[in-house]
Formats: C-alpha cells, sequence, structure tokens
C-alpha cells in the first residue's frame, strides 16, 4: 500500500512525498500496483469487457476501431492519470492491433518522464504539489477507490468563493418543480456532454427554503440561459440575476429550522396526521439518522367496529394491517374512537383472541404494537409536531395516571416545562414576585418590575441587596408563591379557581428521575398545592400558572356550552335552571324547586333563549303577560321579588334575586302567582309624571282606550301611549310579523317579515327579515308597503296606512259611531280610516298612527291647509303627534300664535284630545298649541267664508270634508254631501260638530268626558284658519286677520290665549322652503308633441282645456293664436311623417284672420274659432283652481278625471295636489260642460297628483 | 477534466431518495442496494447490505444540488465534494453515520464532518 493513498491529508501527502522524491520512479511503479490493486474489485469486470471488445474488434473495420479507440480514451482518462497509465501498460502488450495507440501513449510515457526528468529541477515541494494534484485527481479513480474525505481539513472558511470562481446565477422556476429542473439540468448536462454544444454550467442547486428559483453556478448568464433553454418550468425570461459574491455561502448555508434537533426521548410532540391527528405523543426513542422516532401514545381502537363491514372477524385476520387498523379503528372518518389504553381484555372480546398476539410484554394488534396501554409506533420526523406542542396538564395525567411506577419516570415534567417556558413568560407580570433559580443570582427573591421581552427587571427583596434593581433572563425565574398565599390560578383546566397556598413542591418526585441536564429545567416550575375556595379541594397546579390574587370567586360561569341561568332540559319532564357552576357539574334548580347537581352530559339539551324563553308567554296573577326580565313578585307567600329568567310552558316562572343566597338566588314559582312589581305602563316604560294624573281619570283612561291601539304602536304620545300601553299591555308594534314589501331604496321590491321595529312614523326603523336570502335589513318604515292578502300594498306608516287601526282589541268599538259615519262620506273603504283606500294620500284618520292626528290628516288631504302643504307629503309628521313637522315644532315652541289658532276645539276632540288635557293641559302648552296647529281651520275657514256653519270643524276631522261639502253646499245648495253628512257642520251649530251630534257623543266618552272645551270653543276657529292660509301662503287676509276668539272653557285650561293668529315669520320661511324642497325634488312632466292623441285621454278629449303657445316663435299663424286656450273637438293620429294636428276650438275672442287662414277655413269653414292646430303648439291648461276637474295626463292613472282638492299653487309646475278620482257611474254626460262638480256624489279616492300631469277640462 | 465518472442520476419522481450521510450524493435507495455510495462505498459498504443503507443514508436532506463538474465547480468546493463523483448532491443531510464509520474515519486521521452544516469553522 502505498503512503500516499494511505493519508488523505494533504500535509501528510506532502511530507511522504517528500521521502518518495529520492526514488520517482520507484514510486510511480508503487503507484501503478496501487491502483491496480485498489481496482482489484474492478478489474475482473474490466478485463472481462476489455477482452470482449478485444475479441470483436477483430472483426470490426477501422471505423468502428477508431471510434472504439475514442471511448476507450476516454474510459482511460476517465479513470484519471494515474489509472490511465497503470492500464495502459498493463494492456498495451495485449493490443496488439493498436500500435498507434501504443505508439501514442508510449510518447506520453516519454513525455512523462521527461518531465519528471525535470522534476529533480524543480523544488520539492513543487514536485510534492504536483504529486498531491496527481494523486488528487487520481482518487476519482472508480467507485471503490478509497475514502479519503478530501478537503475535509481545510476550514470552511477558506472555502470561500473568490472572483475567480465562476458565479451562480439565480434562476426563476416554477414553484414546487424546483427539485425535478435540478435534476433536468443534471440529466441536460450529462445527455449532452458530448455533442457539439455541451452546456457549460458548473452545477446547480436549489434550496427548499427558497421556493421558486434555483441557483446554477456558471461563467456566464449566457450560459446559464442556454442551460435553462427548453427546460419546462424555468422562467429564464423573469430575469437571470447575479449572486452577490458574498452571498454565495449563504445560499449554501441555509439552514432550515427544524426541531429535529432537539428531539430527544421523553419529549412531547403532537401527531399529524391520521386518526391520531393533533394527539400527543411521547417520543421514546430515536433512530440513529434521527428521521424516525418511535413515540407512545393513547390508542384509539374502536371497541364497538361497525358490524356491516363484512364481519369483524374476517377483517382482522386480513394481512395488511395498515388498511384492518385504519378501518377497525376509525368506523367513520367523522369520528374517531375515544382516546383509550389499551386492554388485552376489551380487545380480545370484540377482535377475537386471535388479533392479539403476545410478545414478551406488548402486545401485538393489528400490527401495532401496545404496551403498558400504550401504542408504540416509529414515525417519520416529517409527521409528526414538534413546535408549539403546548401540552395539558390532562393529556400528561393520561400518560402519567395509567403509568405503573416504573413509567413514572417517563413523564418528565421538566420537557413540558421546557415547552411552556414561553408560555411561562407571558404569563409573568409585574408585581410577580419571583424567585432566581438558576444563574449566579440563584436563590434571589424579588418582584417584577419591569418585563422587556426576555428580560426582567427585579427588585431584590434580599435586605442586603438594599432593593437593588436587578436585570435578569425571563427564563431563570420562576413563580413564588408561599403556603398563605391567596392565588388565582391562569389557566389550564383549573383556570379561575382561587384558593389558599397550603403547600410548595419542588417537584422532588419529577427531579429523582432526571439525573441529565433537564435537572435545572426542573426547577422552573414547582408545584403549588391549594385549597379551592370553592369546591374546598386541594388542587395543585404549576406555579407558573398561578398568580397572586385578592378576588374569591368563580369566574366559570360556563361550562361548556351551558352558562349559569341557562334553562335546560335534564329529562322529558324536568327542566332547570343552572344556578351555580363547578368545574365539570352544575346545580340545578328544577321546575319543582329541587336542587340537582348534575355533570354536563345528564343534560339533554339546552333550551335556547331564542326558541322558548323569549317567546313563551305567561300571565301573571291580573292576566298581564310575563315576559323574561320582568320583574316580578310573588302575589303571596313569601312575596319573593325577582326577575324573571325564565318561563317554562307558560307555568313556571323561574326568577331571580341576588339578594337570596339560596339556590344561587334562583327561585321557581308558578307564573300565576306572580304580580309585576312596576305599576303599569312597565313596557313603555316611560311615565312622564303627568301619567298618574291619566290613570286617575277614568275618562282619560277610557278614552286611551279608545284609542289605545293606535296609541300603543307609538309609545312617544303622550299619556295616551303609556295608558293605552298599560291596557293593552305590550307594546309590541303591530307591524311585527307583517308582511311588507320594500318599496326603496337598495332592497326595493324585497318581500319580507317585519320582526323588530324601532321608533314611529315614517322615519321609524323596522327590523324586516326578507323572504329572500333569510337576510335581516334595518329598515325605515317609510320605505315599506304592507303587503296585504288581496295583493295590494299600503304604507306601513303615515298615511293610507290605516291597517293598525282595525279594531282588534275593541278598541274600535268605542270609535264605533265616528267609523260608522265616515262609512257613510262615501269615501268607500275608508273606514275607520280615511285614507286609507283611497289612494293612500288622505293622511285623514287612517294617516295618523297616533289616532289623534285627525286634523291634520285633514290638513293634508285638504291640501292647503298650510300644514297640508308640507303634510299631504309627509304624512309622518302628523302620524306622530306633529311633533316632527319642523314647523309644527316651531309653532309648538311659540304658543303664541298657536294659541290663537288651537283653540279650535274641534281639533281637541279629532285629536288626542283627551289626553293632552286629561294630563293637564298645563303641562304642555306645546302639545296644546299643537293641538290648535293641526286644525284642520283651513275648512273651517272655507267654511266661514262660505258661510257654512262654523262648526264643521268642530266636526273634528270630518270637519275637513265638511267644509268641502260646505263648499259644494254654497254652490249646489246641497247640503248633504258625502262629506258633509256626517260632519255637524252643516248645522252650523256653534258647539262644534261633535257636540252637536249626540249619537257621536254618547259612544265615544272618551272624547265627550275628558274634553269638554272640545264642544264649547268653536269661535276659535276662524282665527285658526288664518294662520294655516298664512303658511300656505294664501292670501286669505280676511281670516288672518281674525283674531282668535277665546271660548270661556278655554281659559279654563289655561293654555290658550287669546292671542290673534299670527304666523310667525320664521315659520313661515320654514314652511316655504320646505314646500320647495319638495317641488324641486320632482321633474317636470313635458307632454309629448302627440300627447293628445294618446289613447288613454281619447275619452276625456273634448273636455281638454288646451294652450296654444310657441306659434310665435314659429311664425304659425303669425302667431295670433299663441297664449289663448283652446277646447280640444278632435284628435286623432295620422301617419308617422305628417304632422299632427288636432280640431280645437279656440276660446276667447279670434284675432283677426291672417292670410294664412286657408287651412283653417278648409277645416271648419263655419266656425272661426274652430280650427286645426298642429299639437305641437297645444300644451295642457294646468289645473290652477280647487274643486276644477282634470284629466290626468300621465302616470299610472293617466285618462281618470279627478276633482282637484286643493287650490294649486300657480307657479309651481310640479306640485302635488289632492285630487280625488271621479267615479264615472255618472255618465260622460253629467259631467259635462259645466263640470258638474256637484254632481260628482261620493267622489273617489283621494290622492296627489303632480299638477303637470293634469290637463284641466273645460 | 470535466469527464469524471458520474453516478447514476436517480429519476426525479422518485419517493426513495436518499442522501448518504458521509458524502451527501442522493440516489435512490436500489441504487444503494445495487450499487453502493459512488464516493464511500469502500468505508461504508453500503452495496447489497439494505440495514446499512438505513444506517448510512437518509431521505432528510435539504436541497438539491447538480454537481455537473465537481472540480470546477466552487459549489463543490464548498460543499467538499469536489473529488467526488458527478450526480446529485444534497445540500444538507441530517443525521451523522453510526459510529462505527466514526471510529473508522478516525482510525484514518479523516476528520468527519457531519453533513448537516452543524459545525462550519
Amino acid at each position: 500500500m502505498s503512503d500516499n493513498e494511505d493519508s488523505p491529508p494533504r500535509r501528510k501527502l506532502y511530507d511522504d512525498d517528500e521521502d518518495d522524491d529520492s526514488e520517482n520512479e520507484g514510486s510511480e511503479q508503487e503507484e501503478e500496483a496501487a491502483a491496480e490493486d485498489d481496482g482489484n474489485r474492478r478489474k475482473p469486470k474490466r478485463a472481462k469487457h476489455r477482452h470482449k471488445r478485444d475479441a470483436l474488434s477483430r472483426f470490426l473495420d477501422i471505423e468502428a476501431e477508431v471510434s472504439d479507440e475514442e471511448e476507450e480514451e476516454e474510459d482511460l482518462s476517465s479513470d484519471g492519470e494515474a489509472g490511465f497509465i497503470t492500464k495502459e501498460g498493463a494492456h498495451a502488450d495485449s493490443d496488439q492491433d493498436e500500435d498507434d495507440i501504443a505508439g501514442l501513449h508510449h510518447a506520453r510515457v516519454d513525455k512523462r518522464r521527461l518531465q519528471e526528468e525535470n522534476r529533480t529541477e524543480k523544488s520539492a515541494e513543487e514536485i510534492a504539489r504536483e504529486l498531491a494534484d496527481r494523486y488528487g485527481r487520481g482518487s476519482g479513480f472508480g467507485s471503490h477507490r478509497r475514502f479519503t474525505g478530501e478537503m475535509s481539513e481545510i476550514p470552511q472558511r477558506l472555502l470561500m468563493p473568490s472572483v475567480h470562481d465562476a458565479s451562480l446565477w439565480q434562476v426563476r422556476v416554477k414553484p414546487g418543480r424546483e427539485r425535478e429542473i435540478v435534476f433536468s439540468l443534471m440529466r441536460k448536462s450529462l445527455d449532452l456532454e458530448y455533442t457539439s454544444k455541451p452546456l457549460s454550467i458548473f452545477s446547480a442547486f436549489q434550496r427548499d427554503s427558497l421556493p421558486g428559483m434555483i441557483y446554477v453556478e456558471a461563467r456566464s448568464a449566457q450560459q446559464v440561459n442556454q442551460a435553462c433553454n427548453g427546460l419546462v418550468g424555468v422562467y429564464p425570461s423573469r430575469g437571470i440575476h447575479l449572486v452577490p459574491i458574498d452571498e454565495m455561502a449563504l445560499l449554501l448555508m441555509i439552514k432550515k429550522v427544524d426541531g429535529g434537533e432537539k428531539v430527544v426521548p421523553g419529549t412531547w410532540v403532537r401527531l399529524k396526521r391520521g386518526k391520531y391527528a393533533g394527539d400527543l405523543a411521547q417520543v421514546v426513542d430515536v433512530t440513529e439518522n434521527g428521521e424516525e422516532v418511535g413515540v407512545r401514545f393513547v390508542p384509539r381502537i374502536d371497541l364497538n367496529p361497525r358490524e356491516d363491514d363484512g364481519g369483524g372477524r374476517k377483517r382482522k385476520k386480513t394481512p395488511s394491517a395498515a388498511n384492518t387498523s385504519a378501518s377497525a379503528m376509525n368506523p367513520t372518518s367523522t369520528s374517531r374512537p375515544p382516546q383509550r389504553l389499551f386492554n388485552f381484555e376489551e380487545v380480545v372480546k370484540v377482535y377475537g383472541r386471535n388479533t392479539v398476539s403476545k410478545r414478551g410484554q406488548a402486545y401485538v394488534f393489528l400490527g401495532d404494537t401496545y404496551k403498558d396501554g400504550f401504542i408504540e409506533k416509529d414515525i417519520k420526523l416529517n409527521s409528526i409536531i414538534l413546535e408549539d406542542v403546548n401540552p395539558t396538564l390532562d393529556e400528561i395525567t393520561m400518560f402519567s395516571n395509567n403509568a405503573n411506577n416504573l413509567e413514572e419516570s417517563m413523564v418528565d415534567l421538566s420537557i413540558i416545562a421546557e415547552a411552556s417556558r414561553k408560555a411561562a413568560l407571558a404569563v409573568l407580570q409585574p408585581g410577580d414576585h419571583v424567585e432566581v433559580f438558576q444563574g449566579e443570582q440563584a436563590g434571589l427573591h424579588g418582584t417584577v418590575q419591569e418585563i422587556h421581552g426576555d428580560t426582567l427587571t427585579i427588585i431584590a427583596l434580599d435586605p442586603s441587596l438594599h432593593s437593588q434593581k436587578i436585570d435578569l433572563p425571563a427564563r431563570s425565574v420562576r413563580k413564588r408563591f408561599k403556603a398563605g398565599d391567596h392565588v388565582k390560578v391562569m389557566q389550564g383546566k383549573n383556570i379561575g379557581e382561587t384558593g389558599l397556598v397550603v403547600s410548595v413542591s419542588d417537584s422532588h418526585s419529577n427531579n429523582r428521575n432526571s439525573d441529565n441536564e433537564n435537572g435545572g429545567a426542573m426547577n422552573e416550575n414547582t408545584i403549588v398545592t391549594f385549597i379551592s375556595d370553592m369546591s374546598m379541594q386541594e388542587i395543585s397546579v404549576f406555579s407558573k400558572d398561578l398568580r397572586e390574587a385578592a378576588e374569591v370567586g368563580n369566574t366559570t360561569n360556563v361550562v361548556g356550552e351551558y352558562e349559569l341561568h341557562d334553562l335546560v332540559q335534564l329529562d322529558l319532564e324536568t327542566v332547570g335552571v343552572i344556578y351555580k357552576t363547578h368545574q365539570s357539574s352544575f346545580l340545578i334548580l328544577t321546575q319543582h324547586s329541587q336542587s340537582r347537581l348534575v355533570q354536563p352530559h345528564q343534560i339533554s339539551l339546552k333550551k335556547s333563549d331564542k326558541s322558548t324563553s323569549l317567546h313563551s308567554i305567561a300571565t301573571d296573577s291580573q292576566g298581564f303577560e310575563i315576559r323574561v326580565g320582568d320583574m316580578m313578585k310573588e302575589a303571596e307567600g313569601e312575596q319573593r321579588k325577582g326577575r324573571v329568567l325564565h318561563i317554562h310552558q307558560s307555568h313556571y316562572a323561574f326568577l331571580f334575586n341576588r339578594d337570596y343566597t339560596e339556590n344561587g338566588g334562583v327561585f321557581v314559582t308558578r307564573a300565576r302567582g306572580l304580580v309585576s312589581t312596576t305599576p303599569k305602563g312597565t313596557l313603555g316604560g316611560k311615565l312622564p309624571p303627568g301619567a298618574d294624573l291619566t290613570k286617575m281619570n277614568p275618562a282619560a283612561a277610557g278614552g286611551a282606550q279608545g284609542l289605545g291601539p293606535l296609541n300603543t304602536n307609538t309609545n312617544a304620545n303622550g299619556g295616551g301611549g303609556l295608558v293605552g300601553s298599560a291596557i293593552g299591555r305590550g307594546p309590541k308594534d303591530r307591524l311585527i310579523g307583517a308582511h311588507v314589501v320594500v318599496i326603496k331604496g337598495p332592497h326595493k321590491g324585497y318581500v319580507g317579515i317585519v320582526k323588530d321595529t324601532n321608533g314611529v312614523g315614517l322615519t321609524g326603523i323596522a327590523r324586516v327579515e326578507l323572504n329572500t336570502g333569510n337576510k335581516m335589513i334595518s329598515i325605515e318604515k317609510g320605505k315599506l308597503h304592507r303587503k296585504l292578502p288581496n295583493g295590494t300594498t299600503e304604507p306601513v306608516e303615515g298615511p293610507g296606512a290605516n291597517w293598525r287601526r282595525q279594531p282588534t282589541n275593541g278598541s274600535y268599538s268605542s270609535m264605533g259611531p265616528p267609523s260608522k259615519s265616515f262609512s257613510v262620506d262615501g269615501s268607500g273603504n275608508r273606514t275607520p280610516g280615511w285614507g286609507n283606500a283611497s289612494g293612500g294620500r288622505t293622511p285623514g284618520w287612517g294617516g295618523s298612527g297616533g289616532g289623534g292626528r285627525t286634523p291634520f290628516g285633514a290638513g293634508g288631504s285638504g291640501g292647503r291647509t298650510p300644514f297640508g302643504a308640507g303634510s299631504g307629503r309627509t304624512p309622518n309628521p302628523y302620524a306622530q303627534n306633529g311633533g316632527q313637522t319642523p314647523a309644527w315644532n316651531t309653532g309648538s315652541k311659540t304658543p303664541n300664535p298657536y294659541s290663537a289658532g288651537n283653540q279650535t276645539p274641534a281639533w281637541n276632540v279629532g285629536s288626542k284630545t283627551p289626553n293632552p288635557y286629561a294630563q293637564g293641559g298645563g303641562s304642555s302648552s306645546a302639545w296644546n298649541v299643537g293641538g290648535g296647529g293641526r286644525t284642520p281651520n283651513p275648512y273651517a275657514n272655507k267654511n266661514n267664508s262660505s258661510s257654512s256653519g262654523t262648526g264643521i270643524w268642530g266636526g273634528a276631522t270630518p270637519g275637513r270634508w265638511g267644509s268641502d261639502n260646505d263648499r259644494d253646499k254654497d254652490k249646489d245648495g246641497d247640503g248633504g254631501g258625502g262629506w258633509g253628512s256626517p260632519t255637524p257642520a252643516g248645522s252650523g251649530s256653534g258647539v262644534g260638530g261633535w257636540g252637536s251630534d249626540s249619537s257621536w257623543n254618547a259612544p265615544t266618552p272618551a272624547f265627550a268626558a275628558p274634553t269638554p272645551s272640545a264642544y264649547a270653543p268653536t269661535p276659535a276657529i276662524p282665527s285658526t284658519p288664518g294662520f294655516l292660509h298664512l303658511i300656505n301662503g294664501y292670501a286669505n287676509p280676511g281670516f288672518g286677520s281674525t283674531p282668535a276668539i277665546m271660548d270661556p272653557m278655554y281659559s279654563d285650561y289655561g293654555n290658550f290665549a287669546p292671542t290673534p293668529a299670527i304666523m310667525p315669520p320664521e315659520m313661515f320661511e320654514m314652511m316655504k322652503s320646505r314646500a320647495f324642497m319638495d317641488q324641486f325634488t320632482r321633474d317636470e312632466y313635458v307632454p309629448s308633441p302627440a300627447w293628445l292623441t294618446d289613447p288613454g285621454l281619447s275619452s276625456h278629449l273634448s273636455l281638454l282645456r288646451v294652450r296654444i303657445t310657441g306659434t310665435k316663435r314659429d311664425k304659425y299663424l303669425d302667431g295670433v293664436y299663441d297664449g289663448l286656450h283652446a277646447r280640444v273637438l278632435a284628435a286623432t293620429k295620422v301617419g308617422e311623417n305628417f304632422e299632427q294636428t288636432a280640431l280645437v276650438k279656440i276660446e276667447g275672442k279670434v284675432p283677426a284672420s291672417t292670410s294664412s287662414d286657408a287651412a283653417s277655413s278648409s277645416d271648419n269653414p263655419s266656425d272661426a274659432n274652430e280650427r286645426s292646430f298642429p299639437m305641437k303648439y297645444l300644451v295642457p291648461v294646468y289645473p290652477s283652481y280647487q274643486d276644477s276637474t282634470a284629466v290626468i295626463l300621465y302616470g299610472p292613472r293617466r285618462g281618470s278625471k279627478v276633482k282637484i282638492r286643493q287650490r294649486p299653487d300657480e307657479g309651481n309646475r310640479t306640485e302635488l295636489v289632492v285630487v280625488e278620482s271621479i267615479v264615472e257611474s255618472h255618465g260622460g254626460s253629467s259631467e259635462g260642460d259645466t263640470g258638474g262638480l256637484g254632481k260628482d256624489k261620493g267622489g273617489g279616492a283621494f290622492w296627489e297628483c303632480q299638477k303637470d300631469w293634469m290637463c284641466v277640462c273645460w | 477534466m470535466s469527464d469524471a465518472a458520474s453516478a447514476i442520476i436517480p429519476p426525479t419522481k422518485s419517493r426513495h431518495l436518499r442522501a448518504c450521510l458521509l458524502c451527501s450524493i442522493i440516489q435512490t435507495s436500489s441504487d444503494f442496494r445495487n450499487i453502493g455510495c459512488p464516493n464511500c462505498e469502500e468505508i461504508l459498504q453500503l452495496k447489497d447490505n439494505p440495514d446499512r443503507i438505513l444506517a448510512c443514508t437518509t431521505s432528510y436532506y435539504d436541497g438539491v444540488i447538480a454537481l455537473i463538474d465537481p472540480e470546477a465547480s466552487w459549489v463543490a468546493r464548498w460543499q467538499r465534494t469536489a473529488k467526488y463523483v458527478r450526480g446529485m448532491y444534497a445540500a444538507r443531510v441530517k443525521g451523522r453515520v453510526p459510529e462505527d464509520v466514526e471510529a473508522e474515519l478516525d482510525s484514518r486521521g479523516i476528520k468527519y464532518r457531519p453533513r448537516d452544516q452543524s459545525d462550519q469553522d
């Protein structure tokens, strides 16, 4: 054996070489010999190959020989220099045919010799280096060449790249294919090695921690590009970046962070996949190469295997343990068997004796080994989780509990401590009392002052240190407790427990077994035993989980899904309320007032609040409804008070009062035996001081009852609302449960059910559960329409919303008479509510959800009431006590002006009358004012003007209409107009409609009784209207100036000052601006040039009044007709190419005929006023007078004929005008030439129409 | 001298790739069994010795290096594989060779350098 080969380190080589220096030849020969020797194993093979080739070569032609030759050369050269020579020498003789080659080799040998001769002239070191080079290279000899561990002596730092080395180039590749591509590069380079274009890269590599890129070692980027060309998944186009030379080494030094190194026996790990995924396991041993670890964990053997999978027996015998164990232990993927230690008897019973074999101390079952109840398995390192294992004490006890004494050593608490060291750090808080257990300061006590990351500042308690501040690594301290400390458990199973420390142990039992470096860590956590304040049991926990705490208490109100005070079902008959929770049990008070201790599994279900309690309703001893959360007390017996927690089957009520110690303050009683502790109005909740008055006044109460249903919907109401709620018991908005459709906003068109409401009026919010998508939305009530069974809809709030008042609880019965009278009025189905059916616009009664608002409603529909201007559109204000309308509010604040107007008794009657007054009107002057404000006065005015009785007003609501009727009466002399009829107005009695009509008064004491004023003060009326008119901007000086006359009756109340009705200017402005707002939010309607040909208008065509316009501009007929009005006689559609014309009769003075009269004369020569006019010059005339008839040109009611019920504003085209549909039953004839307003008995629905949608009739 | 002997280049998709703990060459386990480790067979004796293969090779390695020209490559020098055959090498191999191998290396005066980059000087 040559020394050279034997001595891998260079230094040695060098020495040897020097020794050999003198005999070069000899060394060479030795080398050869060595090489032969080394090649021993390969030689036979090689020789054989050789021989074969030689034999063949005889039959090969020269070319083959040549190629053979080349191959040979390669072979040899690949063997390395030394081998080359050796073999050449060895085989030269036998290769007779290859003289040339032999010659060549001889030449080489000669050359070599020459060199060797020269070598003598070289320094010994040089020679040595040469040799080293040679041998170094020669070591690439065969697969079995001697392992020399080249270069392992050289420190890594000396291997750092230099500028002479090839560069590294970063190439982007498809993530996930890095490795594949590196392999491809390798193969590619081998494939192309002997082609004309070999790859000139030196290496390529990939790191797992650098996804999406590979690095190629090459001299130039061009070479890299060439190498990568054609490989799938390589993106050289994304740039081939040079890696800076100082980063090259770093790329290869990347160390993947993996915990593999720290796996030692005893470590806790978690299993990553399979049935045991997530289970805690303990490392038992680690294989030498560290890729597999033996772990043990608690098995999950299915002891109730399903019968259906081909019979357990057969399956069990299946040799393929993997499958069977999977199926046997995991019947369904959804549920896995519980963790349970392996029990030979049990398993044998279920799976049969043959399935389990015993090997020494262990059992083998389905291919797995079970020892001491645990399953022991070798698992690959990559299928366990090493980080963040955080074993809980529960899990560890599973390992420790069942282990015998011997096994106890396996449970090395130090490892848990290690694992949770970080967690323990987080547990430290300033102020904690700690002791240092390792390091220089070991044994020191102190309190934590500050925490900076891993560093603590503690103040030493040792007197010799003078409260010095010391910085320490956090891991070197542990919390310190001493017996007598009051502590609280901060984490773990016993979290929330508090107690007194009785002992602190250094966990000696564990220390005993840890003789290694873990001993230090052992000290980190002591085990503290304390007596729980709650259970009086000893509890042992790690000190890290404790902290000193002053509080005593059970913070665990929640166990599992059950919470304190939950109503739970124990069995079919028994329910109970949890009144105390323990760590894993409850104390429950059943409905039979028994206390039971139950475990969570004994609870069959939790009665969810939503499904039961919240909606379970019981009645108390007085028949009132009890709801969860009410404060009730027992009517008899102990008279215990309490808050209702749950109601069970409408019979038992569970109440809670923390003042009672028994059963945690929970008690159960019969719901029937309860009485509310809060007198009426609990639910309304807002008892104004004046409420008592209301209650005391039976009349008022009665009145409230009458109006109850209305008022209850609006808690904002005054006393009325309260009283109502007291009686109606429950403010539940009747809107709740209604089917509604959204008419505005992003949810427009959606249908849903109202689940809850908040607030009243159009701006109130309703929670609507949409039928679609099971979605809850909150939406203003104003955007909702109620869906009626007949498919139509109506607003839920405001005018037209009458549904609320459908008599449900008899309140309406008290309203009986009025409703009757209303129905008489011919407004169709508007019973009780005015507004409802008729176009939904009339705020009328119906509009006022609150019931009181009548006057307003009237005003609104009257259109002209000052308020009406605003109110017509926004029923809300009125619906809601009027309080919302700005105007109204303003008014309310300035009593005076109103007080003037207020006085109308009618108002009081109609509206909420009873209440405000009943409540002591004095308290709410504003309100009273409001009352005045709402007075339908405008009508009163009209009445007055028309000389009809002032009493109209007295009629309260109907009054308004009465006024119209009165008007009609004036014209027609027909006192029996539909509207008029109910109104006493007709009677003209000064006492007001109500007063005069006994039939009304009688049934509704509510009205009559509390507000005597209602009847008296008619005289006030005149004043009001004036004011209102002012608001509307109507010049009605006559009324406006009328001073309010105070009735003596009013003065009794003292609310109404006899101030003349004066409109405060600001209010006027307000109203105006409001009106403008309304006006400009609507679009103008511009009729199309051929609007007269609209088939919808054909029936009324001859009635239309049109104006001629635009002729001047076009010089049509010299424009002489411009501005004149005309009656349409006929209009027929002609072909599109022709100008649409209409035959009109021009009213008024016909201007002198012009020369261009030919056309007209041809149309109708007989009448100069009749002529044909291009339609484009004819525009509709908007209605400008109240009570005029008009035809609707546009919109859904196009073509219908209406009567204007509100005096339109002249300047504003888009104003909304209240109109009344004219019932066509009278036939066209009666509507004829004069309009026949008086003959339109009854009329139709009232609604609002934009003015420019109408064309007035002649 | 780029035409050194090359190891068998294993198929990329092979699931049984293992890296030699001594020289970090990557081969399939069947290749290890059939031909042994092309670099360290003399000392590891892996051929036809599955147990030995399990002990001296591992499937836990990180980073794959395609060593095309070991002698000219700096990467190879850095990885101390410059004198080895061409082939696929791992950048980092987890684990140490069995103790007897370490003893053998020691007796030969070869410093054993684990391939897990645990000691870099």
